[in-house]
Formats: structure tokens, sequence, C-alpha cells
């Protein structure tokens, strides 16, 4: 029974805590531009994450190894360090971006200017980080950010015409204003927005912070193969909803009050509160999840201690490292830039960095020095070469094409 | 050093074949965790120092082959990625003999707060983390 329990705990908070504000405000957006001929990219960005999740939460519990300490070892100094660069950048770009997603939504339940609720997102954030146990944090978010369901019954509310939504979804194509390029811009940036590095390198690392052993790896499977398709379920009615609503409409999505409009209009203000609750805590579990992300690839490259399961004293340089992080993302804030215009950035720079994160734990998860018997099947490892040049082709194409379709202007 | 100044010896024997587990510097050693007696990540190896010859030094017949002394880590990083050698005196050593094991990671027999290669950690708990409330307690 109590391992029942654990089960659906982790499914829960897996699709709780698969939604940020990436997938939030990326799906948005591309729900009002393109309806549902883009829907194809989160599947295979779902799949895409289960795989890899999978494989470093296997690599975690078998060799006791974090991602991170695995990249540097397999790729060496230089490489390994050009890799802590562009992932230690793109977590701080989505630090930020998540304590602006706390902070507008926040500002979305109580009209008090965002800017005001940056400090309260940061010290609250850090609050957690600095006392909160990692199982607790963990679940709370988790179970909390599950009620962004709540879009997923908008959905049904709209009552759509579900035939010509499933027709955008099977047969994808460009709508008529948009160009190709945008298209595939958007594309990647979906795809970005699934499959996350800083994901992988808080599973990998969290696994080690429970001390998973090679017998939890049943449940962690469960997990991630049930609780990341029905996260993806999310980001789909997200995109759903703005298809139906703000697509026809003509609106295009720019601001936070615009991704909640068709649960507003289909739920009423009932709904909104509920979707505002689910925001906040999908977005404040993600600001966790991506400044803890930060502190673990530093501290898995140098070798410092590290780990919420450690006193903070015991772990400083990880706890300090952590502070400066969450301060150089206020700092950028406070320069006025706005969170969604850095989310959307955040998602592309993602999908350039993924083959970095990718390549060492697939080449690690082959390797019986680590991993025993527990070594990929040949399955697995078609699967992941395929995803590798499917990440690599997205990795090339991502810069080419945001000067090409500026940004996905 | 220029090619032409290199001393050759006059006759290369072939190395004596090692007993015991033989480790790859590359494979097994550079780049691997390294943890304390207690199990608490010490360091990353971020070089090895040998024993032995220096550059342009003329090896007598009999000279004892090079052993590793001490595993290095701090700032020499900088000189693996960037190139360049620093002053001996700056390098921060972690002595061999207190090596207890070579896995997946690098154990030693000593405590973590006993070794120079821990400094910052201790600097900054010192003077920041356990000054902060509830830095000594845990979550």
């Amino acid at each position: 029974m109590k391992r029942l329990l654990g089960v659906a705990l982790g499914i829960l908070t897996a699709i709780g805590g698969f939604v940020d504000i990436g997938d939030l405000v990326t799906n948005a957006v591309v729900g009002s531009r393109f309806g549902m001929s883009l829907a194809w990219v989160v599947v295979i960005g779902v799949v895409g994450i289960c795989l890899f999740a999978n494989m470093s939460g296997r690599v975690a519990a078998v060799s006791g190894r974090a991602t991170f300490e695995v990249i540097r070892e397999r790729m060496g100094p230089r490489a390994g360090l050009a890799n802590l660069g562009a992932s230690f950048l793109i977590n701080l770009m989505t630090v930020t971006a998540e304590i602006g997603g706390i902070a507008l939504a926040l500002q979305l339940a109580s009209g008090v200017a965002y800017m005001l609720w940056v400090p309260f997102a940061l010290l609250a954030v850090w609050l957690v980080i600095w006392r909160v146990k990692f199982s607790i944090m963990e679940n709370v978010t988790g179970l909390v950010g599950l009620t962004l369901v709540v879009f997923a019954v908008a959905l049904f509310l709209l009552k759509p015409d579900w035939g010509s939504l499933a027709a955008q979804a099977l047969s994808p194509s460009v709508p008529g204003e948009e160009s190709t390029g945008t298209y595939w811009y958007y594309a990647i940036a979906l795809f970005g927005a699934a499959m996350t590095p800083y994901e992988v390198f808080f599973f990998s690392s969290g696994a080690v912070e429970e001390r998973w052993k090679v017998k939890d790896l049943v449940q962690s499977r469960i997990n991630v193969l049930l609780g990341f398709p029905l996260g993806g379920f999310l980001s789909l009615a997200i995109a759903a909803c703005a298809a139906v609503v703000l697509l026809p409409a003509g609106i295009s999505v720019t601001t936070l009050s615009q991704v909640v409009l068709p649960v507003a209009q289909a739920g009423g203000q009932l709904a909104l509160a509920v979707l505002i609750l689910g925001i906040v805590a999908a977005t404040f579990g993600a600001a966790l999840e991506t400044t803890l992300s930060s502190g673990y690839t530093l501290a898995q490259y140098f070798g410092w201690p590290w780990g919420k399961f450690r006193r903070p004293a015991a772990a400083s340089r990880f706890h300090v490292a952590m502070m400066v992080v969450l301060l150089a993302g206020v700092a950028v804030l406070a320069t006025g830039v706005d969170p969604i215009l850095v989310t959307e950035y955040s998602v592309v720079f993602s999908a350039i960095a993924l083959p970095l994160t990718y390549l060492p734990i697939l080449i690690v998860a082959n390797d019986p020095q680590y991993m025993g018997k527990h070594v990929n099947g040949r399955a697995v490892n078609v699967a992941g070469l395929v995803y590798l040049v499917i990440i690599l082709v997205a990795s090339i194409a991502a810069i080419p094409l945001m000067i090409a379709s500026g940004a996905g202007a | 050093m220029s090619k032409a100044k290199r001393i050759q010896p006059s006759e290369i024997r072939p190395a004596p074949r090692a007993a015991g587990k033989v480790l790859d510097a590359q494979l097994h050693l550079l780049d691997r965790q390294m943890l304390d007696v207690d199990g608490v990540p010490v360091s990353t190896v971020d070089d090895v120092e040998l024993s032995g010859p220096e550059p342009d030094e003329r090896i007598p017949e009999s000279a004892p082959a090079p052993h590793i002394t001490a595993l290095l880590t701090g700032p020499v990083l900088g000189t693996r990625i960037f190139g360049g050698r620093p002053p001996s005196s700056r390098l921060i050593r972690i002595p061999w003999r207190v090596v207890a094991g070579v896995d997946t990671v690098i154990t030693l027999g000593v405590r973590s707060d006993s070794l120079d290669a821990s400094w910052v950690e201790r600097w900054l708990r010192n003077h920041v983390i356990a000054r902060i409330p509830g830095g000594r307690h845990d979550p």
C-alpha cells in the first residue's frame, strides 16, 4: 500500500512538475499562432525527455554519479567547461524567467505590479532552498501544480470542434499567414521547452539526493513513463485552449494574462483562481529546480560537496553559488526586461545546448564500469541515437532560424 | 623547447611489465571525483603531479621510474584548459599517500577538513553560511 502511494505520488508530482513557465508561454504562443499544427513536436519532445530522464536516473541510481560529474569525466575539462558555461547561462535565464513568472502570476491575482512581487518571490524561493526538505519541496509544488489540469477542463468547457483540432494536429501544415521559417523556429522552441536540460540535471541529482538504489528503478521508470506524458498532455491542452480562443480572435500571446484568457473565458473567476494557483506552484517549483540545477552543475563540475540532504554549512560553496544565481536573476529582472521575452529566448537556447547534455549521458549509460549489468539495451541505444540526431539538427538549425525568422516575429 | 635540443637516450628498452592493477591516468584519475573518508566530496582531480626528471635533464641508466606524488586541484585546472604551468609553490596538493582507493570515485583515507584542497569551502562556511540563521541545521 505504501509502495502504491509512493508510485501515485511520484506520478502526480511528475505531471505537476513537468510544466514550467517555458511550457506555459511557448505552448500558448504556438497555439495562438499555429493552432495544433505543432502538436507533433510536443509528442517528440516528451518521448525524448522520458528516454533521457530515465537514462540519467538509472545512471545516478546504479553508479551514484550525477549527470554533470559524468559529463566532466567523459568529455574532459575543456568540453566540460564549455558545457558548464552554456548550461549555467541557460539555467540563469530560466531562473530569471521562472521568478518573473511567479511575480507575473501574483500580479494577475493581486493587481500589484509584478516588479514589487519579485523580491518577495526571490526570498520565498531562497527560504525553501535553505530550509525545506527535498522530498517535501518536490511533492508540494508538484501536487499544487497539478491544478494546471484546469487547462484541460477549460478545453472541455469551451466545447471546441474536436474534429478540426485533431485534423490540425494529425495533418500539420503551416498556417497561411505564417512563414515556414517561423513555423520551424517555434518547432525548435517547443522542443527546447519540453526537453530543457535542467530537467535532466535536476532529475539525476534528485536521484542522488533521495538516495535511489537499483531497486527504486522500477518506481522511477513508472514516474517518468506515466508522469511526463501526462504532463505533455497538459502542454497540449494549453496549446489547444489558445488555438480555440486566441487564434480565431487574432490575439498572439505576449503576456501571461493572454495565456490565462481562455481559461477565464471558459470557467470564470473560480477557474482563473485555480489556474493562478497552479501557475504560481508550477513556476515556483521550476524556480527551485533551476536554482538547484545551477548549483548542482557548478558543484559537480568542480567536485564540491552538494545537495539538500547536507546541512547548508556542509555544502557552503553550493549554497553560496545558488544565492549568487538568484541575485543575478533578480538583477536581470530589475532592468525591466519582459520575463515572457526571457522565457521565449531561454527555451531556444536550451535547444541549442541539448547535445552537450544528452551525448555524455548516452555514453556513460553504456559504460559497464559505471553501470555493471544495467547498461543500455539495444532498443534504448537505437532510440537514444535517433534522438541525438534530432537534437543535433535542432541545435544547429536554431540560430539560423532565429535570425531568418527575426526570433519568431 | 625545440626538437633539436631534446636529449634522446641512446637506447630505449621496453617498459617492464606492471604488477597489479594498471591505471590509465587519463581514464581513471583525471577529472574523477575525490571523496574523503566519510564520503564527503573533496574536489575533482584537476591534474596529477609526477616525480622524476625535469625536462631536458639526462636520465641515467638505472633511474627509478617516475611515480605519482600528488593529485592536484584548484587553479591548476585553468592551465589544463588554457595551457601554461603554474609555479610549484602555488599548487594545491593531495598527497598520493592519503589515497585509499581508485574506482569510479577516488577515495581518500583522511577527512576533507584536514586538506588544503577544501580551504574555500571552509572559508565560505565560517564567514558566510554558518552566520546565516539555520545554516548549521539539517533542512
